[in-house]
Order: C-alpha cells, then sequence, then structure tokens
C-alpha cells in the first residue's frame, strides 16, 4: 500500500510539473501585456516601459524567465503577482481556504444528495417519480454553470430576496458584528453559491448512483437477501448500496476538475473570493505569475483529490491492495 | 450660573469658527454610504492609478492644492477652489506660482502638511523609476522650492495657459515623512501602499482584496468633516452581481448602468438615476499605414475619399440609438461636449447612402461580379474590424456598422477579440479597423498625442490609425497656446472641423454617464471628469 501510494505521489508531482510548463509557455506566448493599462498611456515614454519591465523581469529571454521562475518554485517562492502588487502564495493563501470551503461543501452535499436521489428513484423504479428524477439530473447534468448562478442569484436575491447578492460577507457591516453575527452571516453568503455547486454536480452523481445499483440489483446476493424476506428498503440500504458505492468512489476522483472549474464560475457570478476569482482577473490582466500558480495549485488540488479517490478505493475494494 | 453657561457657548463656539473651513464647512448627517463597484483598486497611490476605482479612493483619501472647478476650465485659475493651498500667489512674469498651504492641514497620523510635502511629491514624481504616466504631464515644471514650511513655489519653463492645471490636477499631494525612506521603485509594493495616510476628508480604514474598500471620515479635517461619517466600495467582478446588489438595495449607488438596467430601477420608487456628460468618446478608427509594411499607405484607407464615403454610408445616429438607447449620444469628434472648448454644433459628414454609393462608383469600387461586394482591380472592398469582445455595446456597434456597410457593398468582418490582444494590434499598428475608446482629462491637449502627427510617429505614441495633419496640429497647437477662451474655442472647432472632413475614424458614440443611486442619498453635482469629486458633500435624509 504504501509503495502504491508512493508511486502515485510521484506520478502527481510529474503530471503538476507538466502542468506549470505548459501553462507558463501558454500565458507568455498569448498576445498582449501585464501593462496594457499603463501602456496605452500616451505618457508613459519608453524609458517608463523599460523600467517596469525590468522591475519585474519581463525584459529577460522567456528561457531565462523560465528557468528562475523553475527556480523559485522549487524553492516555494511563486512569484510576485503584478495586479495584486502581493507575493502570489499571500494572494492564492488569502483566496484559497475560500475555494476550498465552497468544494468541499459542493462534494459532500452533491454525493449526499444525489445517492438520496439514486436510491429513491431505484426505489420507485418505473414511476412516474423515477421519471421525473431522471428528467431533473439530466437536466441539472447538462446545464452550463453560470446559467444557473444567473438564475440563483436572480431568484433568490432579487426576486425573492432571501440570501445576500455574492460576496462573502457583508462588505460594510461585517467587521462590526459580533461573532454570532459574524457566523450567520458569513453562512448567509455561503449558502447560494454551495448550494448551485452542490446541486449541479448532484445531477451526476445521481445519474452515475442509480446505474450502479440498478447494475447490482440481479445480482445472487440480492436474490438471497429477498428469499430471506428483507424489505426492499433494507435490500437497497444494507447489501445494493454497499457494493453499488465502489463506482462513486472513483466518481470523487473525477469530480474533483469540474468542481475546481466549476468553482471559477460560480465564484466571479457570486463574487465569492476564492481562487477562481482571482485566476480568472489575472488571465485577462496578464498577471504571468498568479496565472501559473493557480494552475499549479489548481493541478495539486486535483491531482491529490484523485489520488485520494484512488487509495478511498483501493481502502475499500481489497482485492486491489495487493496491485 | 447663566455667566458660565455664556462662557461655555462662547467656547463652544469658537471651537467651531477654528476647526471648520470657510467654504465648506457642514454638519455631518452620518451614515454610510455603500457604492456597488465592478473591480479592485489596482494600487492606492495617485501616480499610478490605473483604474477607476482607484482614482475614487485615492480622491477620497489625498488633497489637491487646489480643486478644478465643475466647468472644467483649465486656463489660468479660474474656476479653481483653494483646497490644501488656502491662496497662491502669481510671480509678475507667471513663470512661478507660491502656494500657500492650509495652515490647519495635516495628515490622518496627525503631522502637519508642509511644502517640503508639496516638493517631495513633485521629485518622486518625477523619478523615472516610480514609473509614473503623471510624470510626462509636468514636463513643463522645472521644479518646486521651499521657501517657508508652509510657501511651496512652482517654477515652470514656459508660460501656457494651463500651467496652473498641471501643478494641481496632477498632483495630489503625498506625505514624505511616510515615503522618505521607501525607494520610488518599490512604492507599489509597500506596506504604505496598503495603509494609506492622507490629508482628505476620508481616512483609509480597510481593503480586503476582491471584497471591499472601507474609508471612514476625518471629523477633525482642516477642511471640514465631510457629511458621510463611511464610504464603503462593495466588490463585485460580475457586472450582473454587481447591479444586482445595487436594484436589491444592497448598496447605495451604482456608477455605470446601462440602457437594459434603466426600466429595471424605474420598478423601484425608492431608486433614481442622474446622467451627466462624460469625457468618453467612441470611434471606428481606420489604420491609414498598411499593416504589413507601414511605410506603405494602407491600400484602403490611405485614400481619404474612401473613408469619407464609408463615413456617409453609416447611420450613427441609429447605431447609438440602438447600442446605448438614451445612455449616449452621437459623437461629434475628437472631443466631448463637456469642454468649454468644443462647440456642440461641428459640422459631420452626413449620413446618405446613395451618395456614398455615388461616390464609391466614382472612385471605381464596383460590384463587377454581383455578388454584393465591390472590387476595384480584382481587390475586394473588404476589410476586418477589430473590437473588444468584452464590451457588448461595442461589438453591438459593429455588427450593425457591418449591416449599414454591406448595404453600400463594402465587407466587414468583424473580429472580437480578448482586451490585451485588441491592445497589442493597436500598439503594433497590425489592423485594419477597430472600435475605439478614449477617456479624456479636463484638458482637451489630449487630442494632439492620440490625433496628431506626433503622436503618430513616436513607438509610443497612440495615435494607432496615423493620421497626419498638419494644418490639425496647427491649430491644436495654437488653441492650446491661447488664453483667451473664445479664441481657444474658435481654434480648437478649426482643427475638429479639419479632421472630421479627413475621416480618419467613423466617430460613433459620446457616453452619458449614467448613474443609479437610492434616493435618501442627497447628492452634490456630478463632475464630468470624476463623478465622485463631491462625495464630501453628499448626505443622507433622514427620514
Amino acid at each position: 500500500m504504501l509503495r502504491y501510494f508512493a508511486r502515485r505521489l510521484g506520478q502527481a508531482a510529474i503530471i503538476v510539473a507538466f502542468v506549470a510548463v505548459i501553462s507558463f509557455v501558454l500565458i507568455h506566448i498569448a498576445p498582449g501585456d501585464p501593462f496594457s493599462a499603463v501602456m496605452d498611456n500616451p505618457n508613459v515614454s519608453e524609458v517608463v516601459r523599460q523600467t517596469l519591465r525590468a522591475q519585474y523581469g519581463l525584459d529577460k529571454p522567456l528561457a531565462e524567465q523560465f528557468v528562475r521562475y523553475i527556480g523559485a518554485v522549487a524553492k516555494g517562492d511563486l512569484g510576485w503577482s503584478f495586479s495584486h502588487d502581493r507575493p502570489v502564495l499571500e494572494v492564492l493563501g488569502s483566496a484559497l481556504p475560500n475555494t476550498l470551503l465552497l468544494m468541499v461543501i459542493a462534494l459532500v452535499g452533491s454525493f449526499a444528495l444525489g445517492i438520496l436521489i439514486a436510491l429513491i428513484q431505484v426505489a420507485k423504479r418505473g414511476t412516474a417519480t423515477d421519471h421525473a428524477l431522471s428528467g431533473l439530473t439530466l437536466f441539472l447534468f447538462s446545464m452550463p454553470d453560470f446559467w444557473l448562478a444567473i438564475l440563483a442569484l436572480l431568484a433568490f436575491t432579487y426576486w425573492m430576496p432571501l440570501f445576500p447578492v455574492g460576496g462573502a460577507v457583508d462588505p460594510s457591516m461585517h467587521e462590526y458584528m459580533g461573532l454570532g453575527a459574524r457566523i450567520v452571516d458569513r453562512l448567509r453568503h455561503l449558502v447560494l453559491p454551495a448550494l448551485t455547486l452542490t446541486v449541479l454536480a448532484a445531477g451526476g452523481v445521481a445519474r452515475y448512483q442509480r446505474a450502479a445499483l440498478l447494475d447490482v440489483l440481479p445480482a445472487d446476493y440480492i436474490r438471497t437477501a429477498r428469499l430471506k424476506g428483507l424489505t426492499e428498503r433494507q435490500i437497497l440500504r444494507r447489501h445494493a448500496l454497499r457494493n453499488a458505492l465502489l463506482p462513486i468512489i472513483s466518481l470523487i476522483g473525477l469530480s474533483f476538475p469540474a468542481l475546481l472549474t466549476g468553482a471559477f464560475f460560480i465564484e466571479k457570478i457570486f463574487a465569492w473570493p476564492g481562487m477562481g476569482l482571482a485566476v480568472v482577473s489575472a488571465i485577462s490582466s496578464r498577471d504571468y505569475p498568479l496565472v501559473v500558480g493557480g494552475v499549479i495549485i489548481g493541478s495539486i488540488m486535483v491531482t491529490l483529490g484523485s489520488l485520494l479517490a484512488d487509495l478511498l478505493y483501493a481502502w475499500a475494494d481489497p482485492r486491489l491492495r495487493g496491485h | 450660573m447663566a455667566t458660565m453657561k455664556h462662557a461655555r457657548l462662547l467656547c463652544v463656539l469658537a471651537l467651531l469658527a477654528c476647526t471648520g473651513s470657510d467654504s465648506t464647512s457642514a454638519k455631518s448627517t452620518g451614515g454610510t454610504l455603500t457604492i456597488s463597484t465592478g473591480g479592485d483598486p489596482d494600487v492606492l497611490i495617485p501616480s499610478l492609478v490605473s483604474v477607476v476605482q482607484a482614482a475614487q479612493m485615492t480622491d477620497m483619501i489625498y488633497d489637491r492644492l487646489a480643486d478644478i472647478g465643475d466647468d472644467l476650465n483649465i486656463v489660468n485659475d479660474a474656476g479653481f477652489k483653494p483646497h490644501l493651498a488656502d491662496h497662491w500667489t502669481w510671480a509678475p512674469d507667471s513663470l512661478s506660482i507660491a502656494f500657500h498651504i492650509n495652515p490647519r492641514a495635516k495628515w490622518h497620523d496627525g503631522q502637519r502638511v508642509t511644502s517640503s510635502d508639496v516638493r517631495f511629491t513633485f521629485q518622486s514624481t518625477m523619478d523615472s523609476t516610480l514609473g509614473t504616466p503623471v510624470a510626462a504631464l509636468l514636463a513643463n515644471i522645472d521644479s518646486v522650492t521651499t521657501p517657508d514650511s508652509a510657501t511651496a513655489a512652482f517654477w515652470f519653463h514656459r508660460r501656457i495657459p494651463q500651467q496652473f492645471y498641471d501643478a494641481t490636477y496632477q498632483m495630489p499631494i503625498m506625505p514624505e515623512h511616510i515615503w522618505k525612506g521607501i525607494a520610488p521603485s518599490a512604492w507599489r509594493a509597500s506596506d504604505a501602499a496598503k495603509h494609506p495616510i492622507g490629508s482628505g476628508r476620508f481616512k483609509f480604514v480597510r481593503w480586503t482584496p476582491r471584497a471591499s474598500v472601507e474609508l471612514v471620515a476625518d471629523t477633525a479635517n482642516y477642511y471640514g468633516a465631510p457629511k458621510l461619517s463611511r464610504v464603503v466600495w462593495s466588490i463585485a467582478p460580475d457586472f450582473n452581481a454587481a447591479v444586482t446588489r445595487f436594484l436589491a438595495g444592497e448598496t447605495d449607488f451604482f456608477e455605470a448602468l446601462r440602457p437594459e438596467n434603466i426600466p429595471e430601477v424605474a420598478k423601484h420608487p425608492e431608486l433614481a438615476t442622474k446622467s451627466f456628460h462624460g469625457l468618453n468618446y467612441q470611434f471606428a478608427q481606420f489604420n491609414l499605414r498598411d499593416p504589413a509594411n507601414h511605410a506603405r499607405p494602407h491600400p484602403l484607407f490611405g485614400d481619404r475619399e474612401l473613408r469619407r464615403a464609408l463615413t456617409m454610408a453609416v447611420d450613427r445616429v441609429s447605431i447609438v440609438r440602438s447600442a446605448y438607447d438614451s445612455l449616449a449620444l452621437p459623437s461629434i469628434g475628437p472631443t466631448v461636449r463637456a469642454y468649454p472648448t468644443t462647440d456642440p454644433n461641428l459640422a459631420q459628414i452626413p449620413f446618405d447612402l446613395p451618395r456614398a454609393k455615388a461616390l464609391l462608383d466614382s472612385l471605381g469600387w464596383r460590384d463587377a461580379n454581383g455578388d454584393g461586394v465591390r472590387e476595384k482591380k480584382g481587390r475586394p472592398l473588404e476589410f476586418t474590424l477589430d473590437v473588444p469582445g468584452t464590451s457588448k455595446v461595442r461589438v453591438r456597434m459593429a455588427v450593425l456598422m457591418q449591416e449599414q456597410l454591406r448595404q453600400a457593398g463594402v465587407k466587414v468582418n468583424v473580429e472580437q477579440l480578448d482586451f490585451p490582444v485588441l491592445s497589442e494590434r493597436e500598439r503594433k499598428r497590425t489592423f485594419d479597423a477597430v472600435i475605439n475608446a478614449w477617456n479624456t482629462q479636463p484638458s482637451p491637449g489630449a487630442v494632439r498625442g492620440s490625433w496628431g502627427t506626433a503622436g503618430s510617429r513616436a513607438s509610443s505614441g497612440n495615435n494607432y490609425g496615423s493620421y497626419e495633419s498638419p494644418v490639425f496640429d496647427a491649430y491644436v497647437d495654437s488653441a492650446l497656446a491661447s488664453f483667451d477662451p473664445a479664441a481657444r474655442k474658435a481654434l480648437f472647432t478649426k482643427a475638429y472641423n479639419t479632421i472630421i472632413q479627413d475621416a480618419p475614424a467613423i466617430w460613433l458614440a459620446e457616453t452619458v454617464p449614467t448613474v443609479g443611486y437610492n434616493k435618501r442619498l442627497e447628492l452634490a453635482p456630478l463632475r464630468s471628469d470624476a463623478w465622485w469629486a463631491h462625495i464630501p458633500e453628499w448626505s443622507i435624509r433622514t427620514p
């Protein structure tokens, strides 16, 4: 198991390094300039332009910039954000907890909700409820993230003003609230982005889980359970669900990239101050270090998520432990 | 007892007389103004700001020696109001101005504002390692000297109409004691930039990136306490989220309403809108040089008559109405109506499709093969129109132009580009035509850089279309050198007439900035260059 873990960790490191190289090269060869706003100003002299470029090391050849960057990353330094005038680690460090919070809630919530929907569907298979839920999960699965997010924003903040319009806290009052009120304020702001991401991911989970449950229902041990006189509910919960959870564990690993990109969209629309918001605005302002830093952190999250899912799978299925 | 009461009253009155400013003292009504905005400030150092949010905040935190008037006059000191300087004295030859610092002026950390702060601000702005575009605008200032701690004397190279404006508008004063130990190249990244100390009527409290910026009233300010207690900018990078925050009542003010938002605002009795003349104009600019070889004229747009024919084929009024509804007017040239030097009735090349077609025919552009596109010597009358994909209205204007020019037998390929890509194409001048916009300053002199020969030939110039006209240049230079307002206006009118008839661009829209606000706010006038300039005078109505 330890060797398996070490091997997977090595693979993850190679993937992250590869992603870092690709993103560094792509963002640097993309047309545009990190100082577009300044460079467009007719009052900026050539001397000032060169000074700015030199200050950020952009006057060096790309290969040299790359070697310097990799050297810094090896020492744990992701560079300096041009647009935030702060170290990239500091920018992402303040944003990462918000993104992780969204992702963890969405991951747990979507799997819980998806499995519940699948159980109801299988228990009532062939009925109108099953068909309606199938339609609903297909709708959620195929819906673009940003569309549902905008709809939720309008529905629950404007037409029915139940929740605040984005942000992580009340911008004018949060700092002046007591501890209890601060927690409530934070939760109120969390509900819509977390719920949107949860609902979006739950559709896919429900469809996978329903298929997995239907796969195990014809099995001999289910027939035996029925012959023993167990109720359909007991059969589903004790026997079918446990065995049908294995493919769902794989889905956890596969969900990480989708959740991360989903979180990026959700963060922009709900002004949730997470990593996605920082990286998306960094792309348009050509903040090279922040973009590459964000991609590196994102790829670490995704590869670690996949690794975690593989380990869970190995733990859940004893047949794989030896491989 | 009665005597003691009178004595107390006299003391209070005396204190009030000492602390209030003559012109601006106002009773604070308190309350928080929350502004919905679309992005973070870039940096809270006045000379380095390049986004509007940062300008709004630094204008609240820092003071200028004098404030420009609402009429945006920039000739001499007419209309300017004393601020950090309570008065000023011109030298007999007008080559220097001595500003006398208000003796009550203090920085937010309690230290006195002195003339050496003014000198330090000028010297650091001119330091090339700071990398500020403001330095170029101060080129006419030779030096700043400090005869005493309360007097800062500006010395100029030449006597020009806008020398007072240059000395005051471009340079909010910064505290020397905070910044002198930091190399200008390190200012952006310094802690001082994260916690700015100014002398303005609002003090910095906090900046939570991607969330909010908060300022609080400086109740002991030498210029008088502002009427509001706090100003908070609530940041939402998504436009829909930002406007929904305003419509849902979470914020009091939204600065950039779009046409589609106006009916929505009207549904809320507690909300209102207010429009004013802005300093932004938009145009479809032709590249007059060949993108492949800048030494040659553009195969299409090098021809003045062709450019005029294309301009004639475009119905600018209907384009502006379709794209902006009532939130823009047809542009009248490379200028805006808010300038006192602009004649709003400048003669335009009129929309006349039959005449445009006839002119194209006479130039030899005819549709010989019947495919709907004119040709000349085998070359179709076809070009690419670049437009920033992030601007919905500019894309809409490009599509409408495409359709109108199609009716004249011209094929336009609209290409939507990421802004940095578009910007790079403009700088390298590798485009055919582009829909661009300029946000100008109170001085109409910026036209020299964006449309003059110098701006065309300089490698860093922003006359991207390379329009060059000695006649236009001469009129602009003469106008800028004139002290007589009527003569300035007449000369600028001649300059604008010249460029309009040469048609280096199709002048599309002059935006009419429209803000949305909660009616509980009592707004002061919104100044064309900075709607936020009078925020310290805004108040909240008590029910």
